[in-house]
């Protein structure tokens, strides 16, 4: 009897990667409707001809999005490389001076990138200080314009998003609404998820029509995940929800703590105690050593799915729009 | 309770050994009595003998070892000593070693290694060795944990410290000649002349796809190589190498940063060159265009000799180091093409996208040559995505193009029936295009247009050939179309010979004479005279009627009617006066073929007034004769010229 392997814990690696696929899945069926098999002289007639240009519009800010949550994950590879080495040291034995020095000072990089909150932009005030305490990676964590807010972003996505009414809800106006929700969902999530770069202010409100049977479980997640944000934020966190994350941070402080009141020779409790945290730690990276590369590819699948999309629905559209508008000679 | 247990082992153990020694006593006892053996008895002694024997060298081997285990750990714990005061001695010290000095460089390297080499020797001791040991042993790691955490930071210290600036503008290659080239190339007006310096520039175009030797500069100062080199060995030895190679990269990756800074390009988002007006995104796409192939070709190519020379000595490490620290950068120029190939499909963008994809297709063989592994499948496959999307994006735009062609749509005839401004863009346009016959080749294969009729001579042709051959086939019935709106044959004619004309010019004149071939030019030659015959005809021929000697006889008889003479000069005077009011303001642009109308205007007309008039000479007065042959001939003159003029009340005599 075939017995279903449970499913990804909520917010981990492997959970995101369901998302993504779920999405991939939408997304190939959405265009099925859109771009196959309707009469597409409907796209320069209303409604259809205000929602496709924003549905293209949406998709371009999606492209950043993506590429704001690429450079996300490239930040907690590295995290992942310190976690090893600080993992790596503690598990030496005899454990001594020299090993603890070392992991401590991994894992104090480690929580201090963590620690800066995202908004602590590399050619800023703190510029500085930032590079001191970040170790010299500046260019890893932002390569995107300084100016360029996920937050924004998302909330720019978030805009002309209202459920078609009325005899606008047959037709396409309906799939292309729910496409557009389910992409800002999407979005929204792999941002609470990651390090983006400045994240102050991300709603934690969307306009999921929670009235809508199918936007439930959606709005739930929203709502659950949202409450996680509003914690972190709280926190003065800059990490993200990624469950790993959140359990690499926990474990790293309470090593850190470890080393700091680190005596030769071990107590035996204590020894077992660190001993644990040090397994988990080293979990955890082993996780992020399997995941995170397939999830990086992921979200470029994404991102390659949305650029040739958009450029089949813009095909239809060039050739729809022929009649142009006459000159005067 | 184990005490006890001892005690009672002890003294069994005394009790044990009492009887061995007295056993041994009666059997050197009994030998000495015997004098005969048995070979049993012989064999059982041998063996008993090389036991003994064993046994007593072995035991000598222990205390050897025992005492020289004493001594190593002596000799080890002075070792300790020496060195640690040497590590710990630059502990209190703010500055760094490096600058201090070849020697104190040296020595502290020594002394780490010294610490490095303590750990491995300890750590191989027997398990039975002395307790105290470990602590050598914990001490020893102390050491060489100071030492890596110090020579790591001196590794930072080094690698900034002595890097060398990039100065792109000393770049042998860049020639301001291409700069010219993509200025001009940027704007395609209607105007011949800006034509004419795209044409010039466009000669002096180099092959962007040809792959160029790799120019290696010195990234850092190659004094301090061997140090960082050494460095890193020892770093990489003592097990040390996650945080060496961390260091390289994120030094590196920043030096990257820098120099694309340097070059001038941008962190861009998508949305924001999607957006970009084109004046400014033209100018953005020279940069990258002008950065790429500086980049790969140098730049790049000087950080991966960087990465291998510091790491020579172990094995992929260099070429791992290189990948992590230049995915950043080189992602962010590709993602610079993504961005331009999402955006907007504006005809002008065209040939900028063609340099992009040429350059791009230019350096994917580098880049393909400095990866190896999967990072090399990584970013090659990465690129070639992002070919193929500029390509596709080359293609929707030229399609895009003739699609607005296509459907571009008059309410009002071209006043004067010159050439059309589309017939001039549309034609420099695709003067310019020639340059990249070979990439459009490649951008525009599986797209050959089902509707064209295809000629024998189109049977060999390329892509290229068959959409352009297609393109001015649209051009020309649009041209058409566009001629219907006017209401004057005549003029309707004259259009389209100007414009047919003006399109066999430019491709007699131009490579587009190879693309199309001779035979093209020939039927669009004889396209527009038809044209010119047709107009000829509108223009004239009602007027001509009037000059022939028919039906000027007085009814009945064959004598001339002075009257109806008088009538006939009248009505063609004011035949050609309006003729005249009219097509002065005509325009016909082409020097040559102006004055070839105007030859062959004057050969019909001019000749048969001074035919007409001379014969019937007798029958006029002087003062019925408004303007002499001469006079027409020059007033001839004025047509096509653009300026309306009328001959109302004013002549010449």
């Amino acid at each position: 009897k075939y017995i279903p392997p449970p499913p990804p814990p909520f917010l981990s690696i492997n959970w995101f990667r369901t998302l993504l696929d779920t999405f991939l899945c939408c997304e190939a069926e959405f265009k099925a409707v859109l771009v196959s098999g309707r009469d597409p002289s409907q796209f320069s007639k209303p409604p259809l001809d205000r929602l496709i240009p924003d549905l293209l519009e949406r998709a371009v800010k999606a492209l950043d999005v993506c590429n704001a949550v690429s450079h996300g994950v490239e930040l907690v590879r590295h995290w992942q490389k310190l976690g090893q080495i600080a993992a790596a040291a503690l598990q030496q034995t005899p454990i001594g001076e020299g090993q603890v020095r070392r992991a401590r000072k991994a894992l104090a990089t480690l929580l201090t990138s963590m620690v800066l909150d995202d908004k602590d932009n590399p050619h800023g005030k703190s510029a500085a200080a930032a590079k001191d305490r970040r170790g010299s990676f500046r260019s890893l964590s932002w390569s995107v314009a300084k100016s360029w807010s996920a937050a924004k972003q998302i909330q720019a996505m978030s805009t002309n998003l209202a459920a078609p009414r009325g005899a606008e809800s047959t037709g396409l106006a309906m799939p292309i609404y729910i496409m557009s929700i389910i992409l800002v969902f999407v979005m929204w999530a792999l941002v609470a998820g990651v390090p983006c770069q400045e994240r102050n202010g991300l709603a934690t409100h969307l306009p999921v029509p929670k009235q809508l049977g199918w936007a439930q479980p959606m709005g739930g997640l929203l709502e659950k995940m949202g409450e996680e944000w509003k914690k972190k934020e709280k926190k003065g966190s800059g990490t993200g929800l990624l469950e790993e994350i959140q359990r690499m941070e926990k474990v790293a402080q309470s090593l850190i703590d470890f080393a700091d009141s680190f005596v030769f020779p071990l107590e035996e409790e204590k020894a077992a105690e660190m001993a644990v945290q040090v397994a988990e730690l080293a979990e955890i990276c082993r996780k992020m050593e399997e995941g995170l590369v397939p999830l990086q590819q992921q979200v470029r699948e994404v991102f390659h799915r949305m650029v040739r999309s958009r450029a089949e629905v813009l095909e239809v559209l060039e050739q729809v729009s022929k009649s142009s508008v006459p000159v005067p000679y | 309770m184990g005490d006890c247990n001892n005690a009672s082992t002890e003294s069994g153990m005394e009790e044990a050994e009492e009887e061995l020694i007295a056993a041994a006593q009666r059997i050197l006892k009994a030998l000495e009595s015997k004098k005969y053996l048995t070979e049993d008895a012989r064999k059982i002694l041998a063996n008993l003998g090389l036991q003994l024997t064993n046994m007593t060298s072995l035991f000598a081997e222990s205390r050897v070892i025992e005492v020289e285990s004493n001594e190593e750990h002596n000799e080890i714990e002075l070792q300790l000593n020496r060195i640690s005061d040497k590590i710990m001695v630059w502990e209190k010290d703010e500055s760094m070693i490096w600058d201090c000095g070849p020697d104190e460089a040296f020595e502290y390297l020594k002394a780490v290694e010294e610490s490095r080499r303590l750990t491995e020797v300890l750590e191989n001791r027997s398990p039975d060795s002395r307790n105290d040991d470990s602590t050598l042993l914990r001490r020893a790691h102390d050491l060489l944990q100071t030492g890596m955490n110090r020579l790591e930071d001196e590794f930072r210290h080094l690698l900034v410290q002595n890097r060398q600036p990039f100065e792109p503008e000393h770049m042998s290659f860049r020639s301001s000649e291409e700069d010219s080239m993509i200025e001009a190339g940027s704007v395609i007006s209607s105007g011949d002349d800006s034509v004419d310096d795209v044409a010039a520039a466009a000669v002096h175009r180099d092959s962007m796809g040809r792959s160029s030797v790799d120019y290696v500069i010195e990234l850092v100062n190659v004094d301090v190589i061997p140090d960082l080199k050494s460095i890193a060995n020892l770093m990489f030895d003592s097990n040390y190498g996650r945080e060496c190679s961390q260091v390289f990269a994120n030094v590196q990756r920043d030096a990257l940063d820098d120099c694309l800074f340097i070059l001038e390009v941008e962190k861009l988002s998508i949305e924001e060159v999607v957006k970009m007006e084109w004046k400014l995104l033209n100018s953005k796409i020279r940069s990258w265009i002008r950065a790429m192939k500086l980049f790969v070709r140098v730049y790049l190519a000087s950080e991966k000799t960087l990465a291998e020379r510091i790491f020579e000595d172990l094995d992929s490490v260099g070429s791992v180091c290189f990948a992590e620290s230049s995915k950043a950068a080189v992602l962010q120029l590709l993602n610079f093409c993504e961005a331009v190939a999402v955006g907007p499909h504006q005809p002008e963008k065209l040939m900028r996208i063609l340099d992009m994809y040429e350059v791009l297709a230019g350096v994917i063989p580098d880049i393909a040559g400095l990866y190896s592994g999967e990072a090399g499948t990584c970013v090659t496959t990465e690129c070639k995505d992002i070919l193929k999307r500029l390509g596709e994006c080359a293609k929707a735009t030229f399609l895009e193009f003739k699609n607005t062609v296509a459907s571009s749509v008059s309410t009002n005839p071209f006043p004067g029936g010159g050439v059309h401004p589309l017939t001039k863009y549309v034609m420099n346009y695709f003067k310019t295009l020639t340059d990249y016959t070979k990439t459009l080749d490649e951008v525009l294969r599986d797209e050959k247009d089902e509707n064209t009729p295809r000629e024998e001579e189109e049977e060999e042709e390329g892509p290229t050939g068959t959409q352009f051959r297609s393109f001015f086939d649209i051009l020309e019935t649009n041209l058409e179309v566009k001629s219907s709106l006017y209401k004057d044959e005549a003029l309707r004619n004259l259009f389209l010979m100007n414009n047919i004309h003006y399109m066999a010019e430019k491709v007699r004149g131009s490579e587009l004479r190879i693309v199309l071939g001779d035979e093209w030019i020939r039927k669009r030659n004889w396209k527009f005279q038809q044209h010119a015959m047709n107009y000829e005809r509108a223009t004239w021929s009602s007027i001509l009627f009037l000059l022939k000697d028919e039906g000027i006889q007085n009814p009945g008889s064959n004598s001339i009617s002075k009257t109806l003479l008088k009538e006939r000069l009248q009505g063609f005077y004011a035949a050609f006066e309006e003729v005249y009011k009219n097509q002065s303001g005509w325009s016909i642009p082409d020097g040559r073929l102006r004055d070839d109308l105007h030859i062959s205007t004057s050969l019909k007309v001019i000749q048969a007034y001074r035919t007409f008039v001379g014969r019937h000479i007798n029958h006029i007065s002087e003062k019925h004769i408004k303007y002499s042959a001469d006079d027409l001939e020059d007033l001839l003159l004025d047509l096509f010229e653009g300026s309306q003029k009328s001959l109302h009340g004013g002549h010449r005599k």
